[in-house]
């Protein structure tokens, strides 16, 4: 029995990006059905659809055989739908009982019956073997909770379509496995799980059916039998290409950047950064592998300045850069490309001038006495636009009406030739296209080796620090946990294994590596 | 992808004029509604303020104030902190300029001295009103826009304070200062009209802030602090210090302003109450789209009607407040993301489906 | 003798206090569901001014009061209308709508009334009535300082402690604390944040109506223009004090009214007046400053207790410990047999 269809489904953004087209995919009562496709692909807004909370401009939905029209939450809960959503929406100062019956409150003389929501929650989660108590805060939670609060809550309101959004991205191995159990307990039960994910191995495991979105578009819908992680890979990314990138071996010279015994406390007291230590010298790219969330963005904001570290010190070129303005710092040889581009790496609602500019537009050589001289500014920009091939109508054009490719390249035009001789690149190709991504790889080695300037690459894309770098560390926990002298010597499989944890270097295997 | 900026762009432009037009409408209909002589009402509100040289002069008396003030706004809104000290400023720009202008009056200082003096120490006062809550803001993290409408009411005591207990002519029939001086008075440039020199300077304060916000290292700083803070720090932008530095620059204007007003228009201080400059600004400021090359546009849109509304008042009784509810009504409409926004949605959609179909052609 | 004019001190903080405490309640909900209610001044401004109005056209103090609440809902409303219907920005549009307001009641009285400053001589509207309590009446202090107060300000307690019950017990307040912690996760669940915001606006604007009504037809006889001044703000101040608690806001209300009577006190002597009016706006921004500071102290405070308290404890990172395709090979440049392999190794 069909559960679940939509057709021909369009979704196109106010800013005029297409997010689907013409999308057409079905879901059987019982069935486990997988949602794969790359970063952007379109997933999270075809989701977004079906749960009321975007409405396409094109397209059907069906449950149960019934053509109806969803057009909020409300509406796609009181369809039986519900989902589960890559940030949780849990009310964190509230209780599960709370946060689960939140909308459905028993009330009892016009207040809310607090023992009834209690007794309800108690009852759903021992149901379905959760193991959930009721009473417990929900900030005070572990992760693997928090999801079960949130499965729980699509299921007190009488789901029958289960959608999880990347439900497996924040957990630990042992949570991961128990999702697993659940969900197949759910699947015999009569519910249908549509499972989205980037993970082949779990799709593979868990899931009967795989849709396929690759660029908006629907690239097909198979049963999980028919395919091997190989075949499921080419039809999502739909090219099988292993990147290599040419470069001739470094030749190091001073060292630009020194970090020693980095320590960092998260806002929530947390260690975030425990006594890292190493060196990057000119010339060469220092890589630092790892699972996102493992404390690089940490990393990345001690040594760029913008937050503060509570022990050890930076040096950059010689000098310690704690208690200076970031100005100070990137005057002195720092430049940086930050991960977040939209919000921290471009202002974006400026013209690419003033976006290219950013960093230099008081600089004396591009001042006419106390006045920015527009001819200097204009003229480099045009040439970075030409040397980065930006695609764009003109200098003026304003950074959000680029596309995601485009907007990466001004911040790596304005970051590489700032005349730093340290160029710190946290994800620099993350969501970009394939094209641009090479480009700036490319760049990136072209600029060290040329310029013998040092860089540190921060990056979750193996193939990105495999082929960039030169050195290769890993980090995990916020320990650097292995170390390698010759990053294209090292195999994806011995990474993977110190990434997640399974090995780890003594301080002695990296003596001399740092 | 142009296609949207241009979309857009036109869009908002008719978007405020369709703002301006429907808080007019509504503000005919209500005065044809309260009154006998509706044709004669409206008439006068409309066409009043061009039907004399006088009336035409009134229109640019009281714009001089207002590009003052909104330039002053154009700073706060360009960094997002809705800094509205800048009405009290005016109030203690005027009265301490006051307070000048009588100390050197009988001393043997010449006028244009005395003048400078006048409007420098006005723009202090306006810096240090601005200033208070700025810092009250970036170092305790405490709301500015409250805090700077608590210090308008200080700030209106402290100055009627003044006006009661420092420099009041006992001798003048109304509450009101001693005489301010022959030689403080800005020369009036068009004779018939009350037009003084304060329109030059307040030009020139324009073009000044112009080339601050779009030639100078600051202006930059504050534009990228206005619209994305976290990238002006990563950037190495100082965002604190810009955020409170353009807040005290703006409200030397509304002092200035404030200075200006009361050399230039009266021959004693008397304030005894908000003079509404200052919430004018903002919306001059609105209007404009911080840009300061706008302001006196919009300045003269807004002494336009506050002239048709005075005029109104002394021919008809009715109070000149009325216009605070056509000004309201307009900052709501143009502020309003979604006014007007299905439209502008199905412009937008149809260029994008339309650049998707050539695409898909040449593919 | 001494004990007396505690009493009379005290009676007047209370009688002060009464429109602080419901623009402080006014901007409490506001404040529960995420909300920054600067409005609370065109609320009462309406509520004060529609109050003495059907006071008069009706003769009834009962309507009058009705009157002003629908007025305050409205305006209320008003704001809903403009920021959640009309995406406007929270800030302008609340500046925008007190600029309205302050203009607009004044004209609204002068299309009424045909008098521009107060409705005293030409609107016959009388004060919602005190209430005698006289049992209290021969206990000391306390029995000066509660016994014949004004029935509103009895109804401010009141109102503070039914708000308090409302927001922790019935439906529609958890609903709004939902909203105000996490305004997706409320949606998600089917609440319409947009509903809530209108309901909290609503709710809002009916307390500083009742505020304004206080004003209009307790604290004095008849409108007079701009009569609210700043109070609404004095109430927000109030309310970010406890971080809208409803029963907290009151009681820093009350603080304020403290102020407000020593002003009242001191106007009596000979001390300058205009300076004596600036004290409770002084004291509003000093107050304000202190708590500001005082927040981001316990919160650095916080911080540094947690971080003792987890230094000790090894591996404290919540590690996202699965590898995700992501992280695994590059989803951007797209090599496949990478990913398998790598795949597989897990």
């Amino acid at each position: 029995m069909e559960a679940l269809k939509m057709e021909n489904i369009t979704k196109i953004y106010p800013n005029g990006f297409v997010a689907n087209k013409g999308i057409t995919f079905s879901v059987q009562e019982g069935e486990i059905h997988a949602l794969v496709g790359e970063n952007g692909a379109g997933k999270t807004t075809l989701m977004k659809v079906l749960f009321g909370m975007e409405q396409p401009q094109e397209g059907r939905i069906y449950v149960g055989g019934k053509q109806v029209k969803i057009t909020s939450p409300l509406d796609a809960i009181a369809k039986g739908v519900g989902m589960v959503h890559q940030h949780f929406m849990l009310v964190p100062s509230m209780t599960v009982a709370q946060n689960v019956t939140l909308g459905i409150e028993p009330r009892k003389h016009g207040l809310v019956d607090n023992e009834a929501c209690v007794k309800m929650t108690q009852q759903l989660s021992d149901k379905y073997q959760f193991g959930l108590d009721a009473t417990a805060t929900v900030s005070e939670l572990s992760v693997g909770l928090m999801q079960k609060v949130e499965i729980l809550k699509a299921l007190a309101r009488g789901a029958k379509v289960l959608i999880l959004d990347e439900p497996t991205a924040v957990l630990t191995p042992q949570e991961t496995k128990e999702l697993f159990e659940q969900l197949k307990l759910l699947k015999k039960s009569g519910h249908s799980v549509i499972f989205i994910s980037h993970k082949l191995e779990e799709v593979m495991e868990l899931c009967d059916n795989v849709t396929i979105l690759r660029h908006g578009y629907c690239n097909g819908s198979y049963p999980i039998s028919e395919l091997d992680e190989r075949k499921l890979s080419r039809l999502m990314v739909g090219r099988d290409v292993i990147l290599k990138i040419e470069k001739p071996d470094p030749k190091p010279g001073k060292p630009v950047l020194e970090v020693k015994n980095l320590e960092k406390l998260s806002d929530e007291g947390k260690v975030v950064l425990d006594h890292i230590s190493f060196t990057i010298r000119e010339g060469e790219v220092l890589g630092i592998a790892g699972v996102e969330g493992n404390g690089q963005n940490y990393l990345s904001d001690c040594i760029s300045g913008m937050q503060k570290y509570d022990g050890g010190d930076v040096l950059l070129n010689g000098k310690s850069i704690s208690g200076r303005k970031i100005s100070d710092i990137r005057r002195s040889g720092m430049s940086h490309i930050p991960e977040d581009r939209m919000t921290v790496g471009c202002v974006s609602t400026m013209s690419i001038m003033d976006n290219v500019m950013a960093d230099r537009f008081d600089r004396p050589e591009n001042m006419k006495g106390i006045f920015l001289d527009q001819q200097k500014a204009i003229a480099q920009t045009d040439a970075l636009i030409k040397e980065f091939e930006i695609s764009c109508d003109d200098r003026s054009e304003e950074i959000r009406l680029l596309s995601g490719g485009n907007i990466q390249k001004v911040v790596v035009a304005r970051e590489f030739t700032s005349g730093a001789n340290f160029v710190l690149a946290n994800q620099p190709t993350r969501g970009v296209d394939v094209g641009t991504a090479e480009m700036i790889r490319k760049y990136l080695v072209r600029q060290v080796r040329e310029k013998q300037i040092a860089s540190l690459l921060i990056s979750a894309d193996l193939n990105e620090v495999l082929e960039v770098s030169d050195r290769l560390l890993v980090i995990r926990q916020g320990k650097i946990v292995a170390a390698f002298s010759k990053a294209s010597m090292v195999s994806e499989d011995e990474l993977g294994e110190y990434m997640l944890g399974i090995k780890t270097m003594t301080p002695d295997e990296m003596e001399g590596l740092l | 992808m142009n296609k949207t900026k241009r979309i857009e762009n036109t869009f908002d432009v008719v978007r405020i004029l369709i703002a301006i037009l429907l808080a007019y409408l509504i503000a005919l209909i209500i005065l044809a509604l309260i009154s006998d002589d509706p044709w004669n009402v409206i008439s006068l509100f409309i066409i009043g303020p061009f039907n004399s040289k006088k009336h035409v002069g009134d229109i640019f008396t009281l714009m001089i104030p207002l590009v003052f003030t909104g330039l002053c706004m154009c700073f706060v809104y360009a960094i997002n902190k809705f800094n509205l000290a800048g009405e009290g400023a005016v109030n203690l720009g005027g009265c301490l300029a006051a307070c000048v202008a009588i100390a050197l009056r009988d001393t043997a200082v010449p006028g244009w001295i005395a003048i400078i003096l006048c409007i420098i120490v006005g723009a202090l006062a306006g810096m240090l009103s601005t200033a208070i809550p700025a810092i009250a803001d970036q170092v305790f993290h405490a709301d500015v826009c409250v805090i700077s409408l608590m210090l308008n009411y200080i700030l209106l005591y402290f100055t009627t304070y003044i006006l009661k207990n420092v420099i009041k002519d006992q001798g003048a029939s109304v509450t009101a200062s001693y005489k301010l001086g022959r030689k403080v008075k800005l020369a009036n440039l068009i004779p018939g009209t009350q037009i003084h020199i304060g329109l030059l300077i307040a030009l020139a304060c324009v073009v000044f802030v112009a080339i601050l916000f779009y030639k100078m290292p600051f202006g930059y700083k504050m534009r990228a602090v206005g619209v994305n803070p976290s990238f002006a720090r990563y950037i190495g932008i100082p965002v604190g210090s810009t955020i409170i530095l353009s807040q005290v620059i703006g409200g030397a204007f509304a002092g200035m302003g404030g200075s200006v007003q009361i050399l230039g228009m009266f021959p004693r201080y008397k304030w005894e109450s908000l003079t509404g400059y200052g919430f004018d600004g903002l919306m001059i400021a609105v209007l404009a789209r911080k840009n300061p090359v706008l302001v006196p546009l919009s300045a003269f849109l807004i002494a336009y009607i506050r002239t048709g509304a005075s005029l109104v008042a002394t021919k008809t009784q009715i109070p000149p407040e009325f216009v605070s509810i056509i000004q309201g009504i307009i900052i709501v409409l143009v502020a309003a993301e979604m006014f007007l926004s299905g439209w502008k949605k199905r412009l937008i959609f149809s260029a994008a489906k339309k650049s998707l179909k050539e695409k898909e052609a040449k593919a | 003798m001494s004990a007396l004019r505690i009493g009379s001190f005290l009676y007047s903080v209370l009688r002060l206090s009464t429109p602080l405490i419901f623009a402080a309640l006014s901007a409490a909900i506001c404040e529960k569901a995420g909300l920054f209610n600067m409005a609370a001044e065109s609320m009462m401004l309406w509520g004060a001014l529609i109050g003495v109005m059907v006071n008069g056209w009706t003769g009834s103090v009962w309507l009058g009061f009705l009157g002003g609440c629908c007025a305050g809902v409205v305006t209320g409303l008003l704001i809903a209308l403009a920021t959640v219907k009309g995406k406007a920005d929270l800030m302008l549009a609340q500046i925008a709508i007190n600029l309205a307001s302050s203009g607009g009641t004044i004209f609204m009285l002068y299309v009424v009334t045909g008098d521009k400053s107060t409705s005293a001589m030409t609107i016959k509207s009388q004060s919602l009535p005190k209430i005698a309590l006289p049992f209290l009446k021969n206990v000391p202090v306390i029995g000066r300082m509660l016994n014949n107060q004004n029935l509103l300000t009895y109804g401010a307690i009141l109102a503070a402690i039914l708000l308090m019950i409302f927001i922790k017990r019935s439906r529609t307040g958890v609903h709004i604390r939902a909203v105000g912690e996490n305004p997706n996760a409320a949606e998600s669940v089917g609440i319409s944040v947009s509903k809530t915001y209108f309901l909290t606006w609503a709710i809002s604007g009916l307390l500083g109506g009742i505020g304004g009504v206080f004003m209009s037809m307790g604290y004095t006889s008849a409108f007079t223009k701009n009569m609210v001044a700043g109070r609404g703000y004095i109430g927000l101040c109030a309310s970010s004090m406890v971080r809208g608690n409803p029963i907290g806001a009151m009681l820093c209300a009350m603080v304020f009214g403290v102020s407000d009577a020593i002003a009242n006190q001191l106007q009596l002597t000979n001390a300058p007046v205009d300076l004596v009016m600036m004290l409770p706006y002084a004291v509003t921004i000093i107050v304000l400053i202190i708590i500001s500071v005082i927040k981001i102290r316990t919160h650095v405070r916080k911080i540094k207790n947690k971080a003792s308290q987890v230094k000790d404890q090894p591996g404290i990172l919540p590690a996202g410990l699965s590898l995700s395709l992501d992280s695994l090979y590059g989803i951007a440049s797209g090599p496949c047999s990478a990913a398998a392999a790598g795949g597989s190794s897990v």
